[in-house]
């Protein structure tokens, strides 16, 4: 057989065409994955009602996809954010809001001043901070269809503080008809006005979730800063991975499966920063507080003395070498207000400041009278720094002679068993190990944590009522002054009933590939996905 | 044979009865709360409160149950307290996905083991007999997640072969479909391979030694004619046996697989459901998977009559 040189062209031609196509497809791939983010964070998505529950992953969902009144900026001052243009009456006692131009949800209807009150209203019914505003307003309602007051009793400093909280649930906008359910009712239409719109279609539960861009969101014209400024979005999805494996993370990560690890675990970071592709990023500069809180109830710690003892007893630098061992993410805290707020403080941090006193802690045991009873310590075994920090501090409290024992379960039980008020006998405890935002542990109107009111106040159920007074001065204070005065205060007191123990703070890095750039920084432990930017691989 | 499997099939429904009313008071019975979970750590007592109530959790366990019972008799295998999705919605999504990697494993352990089994048992002593005990050995004592991270940094983030993690359904294309079960179904078959290989190994020993072995070689019968005529499918019995058993079990066992290798099959969804106290994920998944246990020991019962005619029912 023989071939004419035509045919030999011909048949060169379509061995290039059909050679080139695989080319075409990869860039048509490689630029639709520029577009795409892929994001692993820390924790499943399982509620999608940002107002029904308190934790991260729902509060990033509440938002991608919902915006707030006011958000933080990276400083932590309330700006802007659905707000136009906003007034204060000269009483300090009527607030009254303007929603910006071009504002809708992603189902098209525009975003009213009717929806504002009924949000406010909702969350209203489930933070503190939003109790807080319930309690002191005598009026909130819509002017005109972007118009609405909020009137209150007497002036209130920190409302707006309150409207821009990062503390969850935070105080989402959502249509009025979804805002008008109980807010023990989950809303899970998933329609804000917020920068992304989340896939329904897409969704696999367990498995991932999809964000596309809200083409139709209308940014402010502030450059992004923290929660604050405009929320441009520069990718066309992200896609949500939900990775339960953290080593099959940071494989992915390498591989260059996935962009982002939110979390990635303290013993993987030297191999992190010593990938030429990937980078360590810290988003979140204020850090997670570790505590442990005893239960203010039962023995031993019915007893201050006993409290003061855990004070004296636990060494920050040892807990944070088992759960933070990188020294540039961990540090030691003794302020109630965190290490970052302008409220944190030294006073009557002195006498326990250098912790690690097994002598003194077993003296104060001993005044305390106690007699050899049980301590139960809840012990997290799914999370691995909570259950670190447990068996650490059962090993100290054995070592000065304290009958300690350590209660495994995963954090789904000690959800149910912290809730016990009895003694450990008949199931109850006396110890277990937390953490909270170093930029919101502190804050009077928006903790739980910090709350001494007895059966009102959180796990624990600590009893003060000269601290209780005090805290109920920081609504009315109206400068940053007044309210840093009420906080030395506060913490004087606190550290004397010793309301909880802290164990130190850790600052976790995010790691992302270095293709992906411009990953705001904010003020608190929430992420947000808008201003970042994905170059082509 | 129809009455046996009726009754078989009966006796599935009392099974799965059983099972449900077991898993009911196990969840219930066990420490952990929903609502608590749902809430997220750092909510008020009250918060948790409202939702336990809304959730119906405060109800007496009877009511409970008798509101599950009939919800399942209607059908109705319930919805996830957590992301309020119908639990026959989230099964139908993860079922692929379990059901691609169990059966590969499937296929490829009971091909590579069953040989690998047989040419041993055929050279007993011989280096393929030895190489079986080691690689047994091997198969039995290194867990499947050691396999699977070496793998994956092999063949995955080393050369960029495979996908490091993740599933694509098969609709997305059946070289994607099998590019991501590669490296599981490898990782996950080598115990698989291990178990299948030593019990054809034992099995086909056994037959090797009877007297119609000797009879049939001493009538000039060729090597395969004796190993595969004779001897496989008297041996076929027990070999079956594990084959039914390690299905059964691959349908619910792969959690540590899907893990590793971020597979979101029913595994996952089952720990997942438990870590989130997600009651009836929890109680359908379990129910369904008991009566697919029941229909695989049905069928693996029903298969031994064509390998072997002495079994009637």
């Amino acid at each position: 057989m023989t071939m004419s040189r035509r045919e030999v062209i011909k048949l060169g031609l379509a061995a290039g065409t059909a050679l080139s196509i695989p080319s075409v497809l990869r860039a048509q791939t490689a630029s639709a994955a520029a577009r795409s983010v892929h994001m692993v964070i820390n924790g499943d998505l399982s509620v999608f009602d940002p107002m029904f529950t308190t934790t991260n992953p729902t509060a990033y969902h509440g938002l991608a996809v919902f915006d707030t009144l006011f958000s933080l900026d990276s400083k932590g001052h309330p700006k802007p954010q659905m707000v136009g243009n906003w007034s204060i009456s000269d009483d300090k006692k009527t607030y009254t809001f303007e929603l910006r131009d071009g504002l809708s949800f992603h189902d098209g209807s525009p975003v009213t001043a009717a929806d504002c009150v009924a949000s406010i209203r909702r969350w209203g019914q489930v933070h503190p901070g939003g109790q807080l505003l319930m309690e002191r307003a005598t009026d909130i309602s819509k002017r005109d269809h972007k118009t609405f007051t909020i009137t209150l009793k007497g002036p209130l400093g920190p409302l707006l503080d309150i409207l821009a909280t990062t503390s969850a649930p935070l105080p989402f906008i959502m249509r009025e008809n979804d805002a008008n359910r109980p807010a023990t009712e989950q809303v899970t239409s998933n329609i804000g006005s917020g920068p992304f719109k989340f896939n329904h279609a897409l969704a696999k539960p367990g498995a991932s979730f999809t964000y596309d861009k809200n083409e139709s969101y209308v940014p402010r014209n502030e450059p992004a800063d923290g929660y604050a400024g405009g929320k441009v979005v520069h990718v066309d999805r992200v896609i949500w991975d939900n990775i339960a494996d953290q080593q099959t993370a940071l494989a992915a990560l390498q591989g260059g499966e996935i962009d982002f690890v939110e979390a990635p675990p303290p013993d993987l970071l030297p191999m992190i920063a010593s990938d030429p592709n990937l980078e360590l990023q810290v988003l979140n500069k204020s850090g997670d507080v570790y505590f442990l809180r005893m239960n203010f109830l039962q023995k031993p710690f019915d007893n201050v003395k006993a409290r003061q003892a855990m004070l004296h007893l636990i060494d920050q630098e040892a807990f944070l070498s088992v759960i933070s061992p990188d020294p540039q993410y961990a540090r030691t805290i003794t302020s109630l207000f965190g290490n970052t707020t302008p409220y944190s403080n030294n006073e009557n941090t002195g006498w326990f400041k250098k912790g690690g006193d097994p002598e003194k802690a077993k003296q104060l045991f001993e005044e305390a009278g106690y007699a050899g009873e049980k301590v139960v310590i809840l012990q997290a075994t799914n999370i691995q720094k909570f259950s670190d920090a447990a068996l650490l501090v059962a090993t100290q409290l054995q070592k000065i002679g304290v009958n300690a024992e350590l209660a495994p379960s995963d954090w789904g039980g000690i959800g149910k068993r912290r809730t016990n008020k009895g003694p450990v006998e008949e199931g109850g405890w006396s110890i277990f190990i937390s953490n909270w935002d170093d930029f919101s542990i502190g804050d009077p109107l928006l903790s739980s944590f910090v709350l001494a009111n007895g059966d009102k106040a959180w796990y624990g159920w600590p009893k003060n009522d000269e601290f209780e007074a005090i805290r109920d001065t920081w609504a009315d204070a109206g400068s940053l002054e007044e309210r840093q005065a009420i906080a030395r205060k506060m913490q004087g007191i606190w550290w004397d009933f010793v309301g909880a123990v802290l164990l130190g703070e850790t600052i976790s890095p995010t790691a992302h590939r270095k293709a992906l750039t411009d990953l705001l920084a904010v003020p608190s432990g929430l992420l947000c996905m808008w201003n970042m930017q994905k170059a082509s691989a | 044979m129809v009455i046996y499997i009726l009754r078989r099939m009966i006796s599935a429904i009392a099974v799965m009865a059983m099972v449900g009313i077991f898993v009911f008071l196990l969840i219930r019975l066990a420490p952990g709360d929903p609502a608590a979970v749902l809430a997220g750590p750092a909510a008020t007592e009250q918060m948790v409160a409202n939702i336990r109530e809304q959730l119906g959790l405060n109800d007496p366990l009877p009511v409970q149950f008798a509101h599950w019972m009939l919800e399942i008799l209607g059908g109705d295998f319930g919805t996830s307290i957590f992301s309020g999705r119908l639990v026959l919605d989230l099964l139908a999504q993860r079922l692929e996905p379990t059901l691609s990697l169990s059966l590969l494993t499937l296929a490829l352990s009971v091909t590579v083991g069953a040989s690998f089994g047989i040419l041993a048992a055929w050279r007993v002593g011989g280096l393929v007999d030895r190489l079986l005990l080691v690689f047994s050995a091997f198969g039995y004592s290194v867990p499947v997640f050691v396999i699977g991270y070496f793998l994956v940094y092999l063949l995955a983030i080393g050369t960029g072969w495979l996908p490091v993690q993740g599933y694509a359904p098969i609709g997305d294309g059946l070289s994607r479909w099998f590019a991501h079960l590669i490296l599981p179904t490898v990782t996950l078959s080598v115990p698989y391979i291990a178990f299948v290989a030593r019990i054809a190994r034992a099995s086909m020993l056994e037959v090797l030694t009877e007297d119609y072995m000797r009879t049939a070689a001493a009538k000039g019968a060729s090597s395969y004619a004796m190993l595969f005529h004779h001897a496989l499918k008297n041996a076929g019995v027990p070999i079956l046996t594990v084959i039914g058993l390690s299905f059964a079990y691959l349908i619910g066992g792969v959690v540590l697989t899907e893990t590793v290798f971020n597979i979101p099959g029913i595994g996952r969804l089952v720990v997942d459901a438990i870590n989130n106290r997600d009651y009836p994920i929890i109680q359908s998944v379990l129910i369904i998977t008991s009566g697919l246990y029941v229909l695989i020991n049905l069928a693996v019962d029903l298969a031994y009559t064509l390998i072997d005619p002495r079994i009637r029912y």
